[in-house]
């Protein structure tokens, strides 16, 4: 990430910051430029909720297991909560309120989880959501297979985890060659 | 607004020697530091709190019962500053003697976690007290039917096993959050609460204010599955509210999650006394529930053991005695499955060792003993509309159960099927009331204080009051949780809901179209018995016209809107020390069969196929129904396979989500279906919330015995345990071989 690649070469030459010291960060979130001020020690997810007031990542354990909090960092699914806020520097950052057009319609992504109503309390939607469209992104038409290893790091604690896969398989265009299991 | 950091106890049991807040307090941006002793030497709230019993401190005070329990909390404006600043809080301890069995603890000589008992809260109706805390017992339930010693005598055989729950985490992936202001003369909370009307409740008490002085507003929550039922963090973040007069708000990490309220671990020693041809005729179980340091729910909980241990069978003799005892544990508290996943872990888990010596088909001793219609059930209850037979040979024909079938083997992998069958009972006596408002546009206001939390209670309420009223759903709002409007409604729990509430909201909407027809009766001059409602149109009766919209009823009439109530009090109630009344207003009825791969070589055990049968009565919104029993699956295999919150002398060693697994996609059978079951004859809708869950794992249980002759008697199935269990068979054939020898030679 380009906030390490600005590092000196002489380690001795390196001011590292307080705890309460600011970092500025500089990133586009969701297509729009920012420029935050944080913490060393502050995860891109307390970044993005408490500063962006951005809450469709969420943490669900804090130690990147739940996939709760996951966001696109240059198009790549990561956990917020294990991404430092002021190594993001120049990246990209997409959340799930990101997803939509312009003009405010919903990823075919969204569109399909909806349709199935592959949610229950919907608390790790947006990242299950944002899990497959990283796949999407790479490969367009991802088999099973491909889809459970994107979701692998995720829990639905509520147990929709058919009718996720049923909007998975429908927006991968899969769902007429079902692998075997 | 303030964010609150909690400092909690690292001792299991000690009295508080010293607790040192001044480096925290001197942090810059550091509000206050605030002990269970300055909120008490306020004189201004109550310091106590608990739903049945007024045991639990708001902060510790005195003394720590728990490793995990708040005894410090930090106020500053920036949370990382109140982390910072509660890792510089110093407390000194005394440690005391510590118990975390609850066997153990039951009548210790060495460890009382009550000098005193504690006062008791008189609101709960259906909890009758049989607390002792000279033995640590914080309630006691007893059933009783026939003369079990008698039942044993004329027995065939008995059997006597015991079988152990751990405890476990709900894990609802949002944790338990609060805001409150207690600002002026008002308290607003802001909660991630099952319990609205419970958790008003409780914060009056705690402040001596009048309940219409306390607000509880409660969004969509991340989950809760029991867990966030009853005031845990309400209390605290209220109490600090009011210590700097500013809105405060707190938000649990997940390990602190874990030791906020969890399943309770349960020890049952089981007897059971069998004629040779399968019949049950006595029951005897003796049960302790860990409700680990103070009593929350617990008193509730034995009350639904104490009858939930009699399974759902026809028992001529029984004798029940479940307790609930406190320990140097986090408390336990309410999760899905409400003390039955533990009662069925046992009984189901013997019923097939029952079957195996007798020489019978699991499915066939089931279908011997399940109640019938016209059965006693041990209460004294006479059963009527039952359905198990047909649930299990549902679930035995999908599965394809096959008594001959033996177990498939390849190469280390064994595969085989085992069956399960459940009663439960739900929260009776219940209140619950409900309002529909009909607005002048056609759309309808539903205000409900269920609280959604994913179970989808609000489709479902949409879905009720739109067909009574003959509309389309889309015109239905309903509403979020807020006690200062809102009705009144018990609480979000005991897969309750969808009768209690739905029966409610069904007799709103009932009376707003009676006061519809009263309306359209002086507008069209019409006697309002001459009038009918059909399709959202009122029309008089057996005339061809066009009917009158309920809108332009309510335009035309000029009352702004028309408001139907409705309530549902269902009444009942058991004896505490015969167990004899009124149990249940109905019973849940479940089974479930399931295929597991047990691979020999690594203990690892893998459920294939999962099938269930639940009777439902009547599904009110299908796809949520399926919801609510695919995320039983998921707790039943969590149960089953991997789930433990495991304790070294109190200490939690499982407090995250790398060291506690829940089952991801990969842990799910590749297939899976339930058969909810309609009687819409009979038509009482029945809570899905919980039913399928207490099958799983003791059918899982009952698979891999019949793949490997293994029994695995504590929770989880752990591949450690099976091998274990393999090994130790294989060295008790060598040794019954080598004494076959000896005798030979």
């Amino acid at each position: 990430m380009s906030g390490l690649e600005e590092l000196p070469d002489d380690p001795e030459a390196v001011k590292m910051p307080d705890a309460d010291d600011r970092v500025p960060v500089r990133l586009g979130v969701n297509g729009r430029a920012r420029t935050l001020r944080v913490r060393p020690t502050q995860t891109l997810l307390d970044a993005l909720r408490e500063q962006l007031r951005l809450h469709g990542a969420r943490s669900g354990c804090g130690v990147g297991m739940c996939g709760a909090c996951t966001v696109l960092l240059d198009g790549r699914a990561a956990s917020g909560c294990l991404t430092l806020a002021a190594l993001c520097d120049g990246t990209e950052v997409r959340t799930v309120e990101g997803l939509e057009s312009p003009s405010g319609e919903l990823s075919r992504v969204q569109e399909a989880f909806l349709r199935h109503r592959a949610f229950q309390c919907s608390y790790c939607t947006s990242g299950f959501v944002l899990a497959l469209e990283a796949l999407l992104a790479v490969d367009p038409a991802p088999g099973e297979t491909a889809i459970r290893e994107a979701f692998s790091g995720h829990i639905c604690r509520c147990g929709s985890y058919s009718r996720i896969m049923g909007a998975a398989l429908e927006v991968a265009g899969a769902a007429d060659r079902r692998e075997q299991a | 607004m303030l964010h609150c950091r909690l400092v909690r106890s690292t001792a299991a049991h000690a009295r508080i020697v010293a607790v040192r807040t001044d480096e925290a307090a001197a942090l810059p941006g550091v509000v206050a530091a605030v002990t269970g002793a300055d909120l008490a030497a306020r004189g201004d709230m109550a310091v106590l709190f608990g739903p049945v019993m007024l045991d639990q401190p708001v902060l510790a005070i005195d003394v720590v019962r728990y490793i995990g329990e708040p005894v410090v909390a930090v106020l500053a404006e920036d949370p990382a500053v109140a982390d910072d600043a509660a890792a510089l809080v110093q407390v000194d301890y005394d440690h005391l003697p510590a118990v975390f069995d609850a066997e153990e603890a039951f009548g210790s000589d060495t460890v009382r976690l009550f000098a005193e008992p504690p006062e008791r809260d008189p609101s709960f109706a259906d909890v009758t007290l049989r607390a002792d805390h000279e033995r640590n017992v914080c309630n006691t339930f007893t059933v009783v039917k026939g003369d079990v010693e008698a039942g044993f005598r004329a027995a065939d055989l008995v059997f006597d096993d015991v079988f152990d729950s751990p405890a476990a985490g709900a894990v609802p992936l949002e944790t338990h959050a609060v805001v409150a202001d207690a600002r002026g003369d008002r308290l607003t909370v802001w909660s991630s609460t099952q319990t609205p009307y419970i958790t008003r409740r409780q914060l009056a008490l705690q402040f001596g204010l009048p309940l219409n002085r306390v607000r509880v507003v409660v969004p969509a929550l991340g989950g809760g599955f029991g867990a966030k039922a009853y005031a845990s963090v309400e209390p605290i973040a209220a109490a600090l509210s009011r210590v700097a007069v500013a809105p405060v708000r707190l938000y649990l990490t997940r390990e602190e999650e874990f030791v906020t309220s969890t399943k309770h671990a349960m020890r049952v020693r089981i007897r059971t006394g069998v004629m040779r041809d399968g019949r049950i005729v006595a029951r005897e179980a003796t049960a302790y529930y860990n409700a680990g340091a103070y009593a929350v729910i617990s008193p509730r909980k034995v009350m639904f053991a104490g009858y939930g241990l009699n399974g759902p069978y026809a028992i001529p003799h029984v004798r029940i005695e479940a307790h609930a005892v406190l320990t140097n544990t986090p408390p336990a508290g309410a999760y899905r499955g409400f003390a039955i996943n533990q009662a069925a872990w046992a009984y189901e888990g013997q019923l097939d060792m029952i079957a195996e010596r007798l020489g019978l088909d699991p499915v066939e001793i089931r279908r011997i003993n399940l109640l019938r219609d016209g059965d006693a059930f041990c209460t004294g209850e006479t059963l009527e509309h039952l359905r198990f037979h047909d649930l299990l040979d549902g679930v035995a024909e999908r599965i394809g159960w096959d008594p001959d079938e033996p177990a498939h083997r390849d190469g280390d992998l064994v595969r085989a099927k085992g069956v399960s069958c459940v009663i439960e009972g739900t929260i009776t006596p219940s209140t619950s009331t409900a309002s529909v408002r009909i607005n002048p546009d056609g759309s309808i206001d539903v205000l409900t204080s269920s609280v959604e939390m994913g179970q989808g209670i609000r489709p479902a309420l949409a879905a009720t009051v739109a067909r009574r009223l003959g509309v389309d759903p889309a015109l239905v709002g309903v509403s979020y949780v807020d006690t200062d409007l809102t009705p009144y409604d018990q609480q979000t729990t005991a897969s309750r809901s969808m009768y209690s509430m739905g029966t409610a909201m069904g007799r709103a909407a009932d009376d707003a179209l009676d006061k519809i027809r009263e309306l359209a009766s002086d507008l069209l001059e019409v006697d309002p018995a001459d009038l009918e409602i059909v399709g959202g149109q009122v029309r008089v009766a057996g005339v061809e016209q066009q009917g009158l919209p309920l809108s332009e009823v309510v335009r035309r009439s000029r009352v702004g809107n028309v408001i139907g109530e409705g309530t549902l009090v269902t009444a009942g109630g058991l004896d505490p020390f015969t167990g004899q009344g009124i149990g249940s207003v109905h019973w849940h009825q479940s089974v479930g069969a399931a295929e597991i791969e047990v691979d020999t070589a690594t203990g690892h055990v893998r459920l294939l196929r999962y099938t269930g049968g639940v009777f439902a009565g009547e599904v009110i919104d299908p796809v949520g129904a399926e919801h609510q029993c695919e995320g039983c699956l998921v707790f039943g295999v969590g149960n089953a396979l991997m789930e433990e919150l495991v304790f070294d002398q109190g200490q939690l060693v499982t407090g995250t989500l790398a060291d506690y697994m829940v089952p991801t996609l990969e842990d799910m059978p590749r297939e899976h279906a339930f058969e909810l079951m309609e009687d819409l004859e009979h038509g009482e809708v029945h809570g899905l919330g919980e039913p399928a869950l207490p099958p799983i794992a003791p059918a899982i249980a009952n698979a891999l015995y019949r793949a490997t002759g293994v029994r695995i008697r504590s929770l989880p199935i752990s591949a450690e345990k099976v091998l274990r269990g393999l090994q130790e068979q294989r060295g008790s054939q060598q040794l019954s071989e080598a004494a076959t020898v000896g005798v030979t030679t």
